[in-house]
């Protein structure tokens, strides 16, 4: 018996101490703690492809200042501590420039908050909370738009089309800072216009049945039905449910990752038709550097790019183009401080958009800091339509007309 | 009114499920006092199972189920001969955090081989719900429901009526007066952790067409599941049904007119409730 | 021999910041250190009485909202904030001891489960009070002198002394529990509770000192967390799955045992971070694995292991 204990421990030990695939020299290494296992995985995966794609481009255009960028992707698993545990081990162990990802909310406070103490920049390509650039963090840089910020197109489309104003709406959100944050912002915005909340439901993460809350919505006959979720699972669950519940508003209103990947099309099939999702865009289609990106992407993965890889792919094309104008040393932590001022000036435009960092005040009264200026304008209102999410609020960047009221 | 009909139908399709997972459970501890914590993992293997059949070869989940569930059975019972027997004589508590142990191994080698990707399997005659009444009852959880209604009146009539049956009822009221009266004790036990893993990969056949599956899917379903067969008495399978249906109507109503936001809340203080009134489940007997 | 070996292998521990100015080695070994914490609190309760809970991150998240809340609205040193945090979370032990201790074996277990989730829940919805789901976030420190030096916050160091320092206080309690009175009625409820009963032992009030003191160190332990990761959220501070890992610490250590949590601590943290630094996906894979060969083969932990091999009475 003890053979057999030896020889698996041993074995084991093996297998952990066995020589690690370490990060090559001479490299210019960017740190991403992203969720490679856990409930989250899906998320992780999305944006090792969308960085490699991006590095592998880079690379092979020359790389940066002579040298090949690298990015060391490590495992957070969605947990805090581990996220900030990881992001430690990539700013003291791997001497990493700069750090990008995070993925969720949660997990990105700690690694900004970490980056802020170490001394390291932080380019937030896809956690949205307000926090994270709302707590005058000079060392962390946002390119996505905040949560707040997410229903603008929305709050554009219901002033500016003729009869759009809702007459009442019912918002369903989940129970995390990701739900509460775009909720708050709509009903914000609503409450402004005079337009009742019927119903106000936080439901938690995870829920494994919709229907009783669908079914309290009903009740009220909302003109307009607001939805939030975080997790793809469960905005597929409760679109479908609202369905099958028979659940009749002028508009569904998607809002957040969930309705804006094209799992919730294709696991949903004729359910998704005409539910809006108003999020943080995938850039601009009409633009054709955009389009060439989606058309290459897909030609690589057999997928189309969305919200999470556009948003992945455009940090490592920010990152770059700071460590291109900044003046590397070879020593880590001036480099660090040359990057953050070459972030300072980044002024530049990505297959997301615009960008360029600036300090102003959010839709909710945060104060940002080093936020993307251009975000109030990155925020787009889509529809799905035959399986495809179309951009259709604002007018400039739309790809089709939008179906309103939904007569499904 | 509707309101209330409809949140009451909800409740006990959607509890019916949740009592599916339970009984699987409930049996296993039942003869054995083993709390699985990898059960949750055998339910995503039934999903998985499901799935791959549906978008592989288009066999319909309740029909593939026929080949998943003794699959399951078989992969249950080696499963406790190479895995989990040795475990047993060291206690509850390890035994417990052995399959927690499992869990982890199983989960994380299904996100290995088949990503983390959330998928759900759409059955074309399950697009439009049915309507009686004006009551909204979805097709698949409609025949889940159906379905494991049988399975678990088999199952009572198994345990009632045959030999083999009997044998895991005495097992399971007490093991040494079972081995006195000539039972294989052990025998028993295999039989029984495989009919418990069976009944679990049962559960998730039913559930993959009403709800969606990835490699982690266990976690949100084995506290549910605990609480579930706590509520009915652990190791009675007509309270594990009972506790389900209770747990879902609970989640429903609750919802409904009381709050969103704590309706898993209410179902945890329900569950307190019984523990402390009544331990021994809704359904159980004192030992 | 076997009074040394322990002393030795701690004093190598707490001498991590004389050895290696590693700040990612230091982290490491503060986040062992907390384990270590949450180890032997769990110990008291789970090991010594043999009552199994799986609530203990109700505790630990009180705690921990505690230091964090007295710092942020009432300006309340931390270093106060965690004691404070200690006394929220014995506070909370009272009637969740008063009402779980009513059961007995899984049904206790269970019953912390539940009350656990019920915690977390309130957390979660009581926003006024915890900011709900967006959490609590620290950006600066105060400022502490110690001999007429500012403290560095941003170095490892001080937070390891203070993590060592509670671990040590922790395991001090441990080993003066276990050689109390009520050590010895805790260790006559785990052989048989109602022998123990029959021979005048107030089962329930032993039982509910126990979890208190235990809930102690787990709401100390909190605190500590809010202010070395400087955020806490419902979901970090109160989820089954802190509860679950802080019973495998005690477990793998050896339950019983005063050293145990540390063995546990240092042999799980130092496999799981292996294992990540190796396999970016399978890495939970080997983690379950190993977790199974060691429940396997070491029924009785690691340090109940070595101490049955070395040669010498048992420990007590």
């Amino acid at each position: 018996m003890n053979r057999l204990l030896l020889a698996s421990l041993v074995s084991l030990a093996v297998l952990a101490a066995g020589p690690p695939v370490r990060a090559a020299e001479g490299t210019l290494k960017i740190g991403a703690p992203q969720p490679m296992t856990g409930p989250d995985a899906p998320f992780g995966d999305k944006f090792k492809k969308a960085y490699s794609l991006a590095v592998e481009e880079i690379n092979a255009a020359g790389g940066v200042q002579g040298k090949k960028l690298e990015v060391i992707l490590e495992d957070h698993q969605a947990k805090n501590a581990l996220a900030a545990t990881v992001a430690e081990k990539l700013i003291t162990q791997e001497k990493v420039l700069i750090l990008t990802g995070g993925r969720a909310s949660g997990q990105a406070v700690e690694i900004a908050s970490v980056a802020q103490r170490l001394k390291t920049p932080y380019l937030v390509d896809h956690p949205s909370a307000d926090i994270i650039t709302a707590k005058g963090f000079e060392w962390v840089f946002r390119n996505n738009p905040t949560g707040s910020i997410y229903p603008q197109a929305f709050n554009k489309f219901i002033s500016e089309v003729p009869g759009a104003m809702p007459k009442s709406a019912a918002v369903i959100y989940d129970n995390t800072v990701f739900g509460k944050t775009i909720a708050n912002s709509a009903m914000t915005f609503l409450k402004s216009k005079g337009v009742p909340i019927v119903n106000d439901e936080a439901y938690p993460l995870n829920t494994l049945d919709f229907k009783p809350i669908v079914t309290k919505v009903k009740a009220n006959n909302p003109d307009f039905v607001l939805m939030v979720a975080v997790a793809t699972t469960d905005a597929i669950l409760l679109t479908r449910h609202a369905k099958e519940i028979g659940l009749k508003p002028r508009a569904y209103v998607g809002f957040g990752g969930g309705f804006g990947v094209a799992d919730f099309a294709g696991q949903l099939g004729p359910l998704a038709q005409n539910v809006f999702s108003s999020a943080a865009w995938s850039g601009n289609p009409n633009d054709g550097a955009t389009k060439a990106f989606y058309d290459k992407f897909h030609g690589k993965y057999g997928i189309y790019p969305k919200e999470h890889e556009v948003e992945g792919y455009a940090a490592i094309y920010i990152v770059a183009d700071a460590l291109k104008r900044a003046k590397l040393t070879g020593n880590v932590e001036a480099d660090r401080e040359a990057i953050r001022q070459a972030l300072l000036k980044t002024d530049m435009t990505t297959v997301f958009g615009k960008v360029k960092f600036g300090n102003y005040k959010g839709p909710l009264g945060d104060e940002y800091t080093n936020q993307n200026v251009y975000s109030p304008e990155h925020s787009v209102l889509a529809q799905w339509k035959d399986g495809k999410l179309q951009n259709v609020w604002p007018k400039q960047n739309a790809e089709t007309a939008y179906t309103f009221p939904d007569v499904m | 009114m509707e309101t209330f009909v409809q949140s009451l139908v909800s409740g006990v399709l959607t509890g019916s499920l949740y009592a599916m997972i339970g009984v699987g459970l409930t049996v296993i501890f039942g003869v054995m006092r083993i709390i699985n914590l990898a059960h949750g993992e055998m339910v995503m293997l039934g999903m998985f199972g499901a799935y791959w059949s549906w978008t592989l070869w288009r066999v319909d989940p309740f029909v593939s189920g026929i080949l998943w569930v003794p699959v399951l059975f078989l992969a249950g019972m080696l499963a406790y001969r190479f895995l989990v027997r040795p475990i047993v004589p060291g206690g509850e508590l390890n035994t417990l955090l052995y399959t927690a142990g499992l869990s982890l191994l199983v989960a994380n080698l299904a996100l290995l081989l088949w990503t983390g990707d959330y998928r759900t399997l759409n059955l074309p005659y399950a697009a439009q719900p049915l309507r009686p009444l004006g009551i909204s009852v979805p097709v698949p959880l409609f025949v889940a429901f159906a379905l494991a209604a049988l399975l678990t009146l088999g199952l009572y009539l198994f345990l009632a009526r045959t030999d083999l049956g009997r044998a895991v009822r005495a097992t399971s009221q007490d093991q040494e007066a079972a081995a006195l009266m000539g039972i294989d004790v052990d025998r028993i036990a295999t039989f029984t952790f495989g009919l418990g893993t069976a009944l679990a990969g049962a559960a998730g056949v039913l559930l993959v067409p009403s709800l969606y599956l990835y490699p982690t899917v266990g976690e949100i379903l084995v506290v549910k599941c605990f609480v579930v067969v706590v509520l009915g008495g652990l190791g009675s399978i007509p309270g594990a049904i009972a506790g389900g249906v209770l747990l879902g109507l609970v989640e429903s109503l609750g919802a409904v007119y009381v709050s969103v936001a704590y309706k898993d809340a209410l179902g945890f203080l329900i569950f307190l409730s019984v523990l402390l009134f009544r331990p021994q489940g809704l359904f159980g007997t004192r030992a | 021999m076997r009074r040394l070996l322990p002393a030795a292998a701690a004093l190598l521990l707490f001498a991590l910041p004389l050895l290696t100015s590693n700040q990612f080695l230091l982290h490491l070994g503060v986040s062992v250190l907390l384990w270590t914490t949450l180890g032997v609190a769990w110990n008291l309760l789970g090991g010594y009485a043999g009552q199994v809970s799986f609530g203990h991150a109700a505790f630990f998240g009180a705690g921990a909202y505690t230091t964090m809340i007295l710092y942020l609205s009432r300006g309340v040193s931390p270093w106060w904030g965690m004691l404070a945090g200690g006394a929220v979370g014995a506070a909370l032990a009272l009637p969740i001891g008063l009402t779980c201790f009513r059961l007995r074996g899984p049904y206790f277990s269970l019953a912390t489960l539940a009350v656990a989730e019920i915690v977390r829940l309130v957390a979660l919805n009581w926003e006024s009070l915890t900011a709900g789901p967006v959490g609590l976030l620290i950006t600066a420190l105060p400022r502490v002198t110690l001999l007429g030096r500012d403290l560095n916050w941003e170095r490892k160091e001080p937070f390891f002394a203070i993590a060592a320092a509670i671990a040590v206080g922790a395991m001090l309690a441990a080993r003066w529990v276990s050689r109390s009175r009520l050590g010895g009625s805790l260790l006559a409820i785990r052989e048989d509770e109602d022998a123990a009963e029959a021979i005048g032992i107030d089962t329930t009030r032993a039982k509910v000192a126990a979890l208190m003191a235990s809930a102690f160190l787990a709401g100390v332990a909190g605190g500590f967390y809010g202010l070395y990761y400087r955020y806490v959220d419902p979901d970090a501070v109160f989820p089954i799955s802190l509860s679950v890992e802080m019973v495998f610490i005690a477990v793998v250590g050896g339950l019983r045992t005063v050293a145990g949590p540390v063995v546990g601590a240092v042999f799980l943290a130092t496999v799981a971070e292996l294992f990540r630094d190796r396999f970016t996906v399978g890495h939970l894979i080997f983690y379950g694995l190993f977790m199974m060969i060691v429940i396997r083969w070491l029924p009785e932990g690691i340090w109940g292991r070595a101490l049955r091999l070395l040669p010498s009475r048992r420990e007590p």
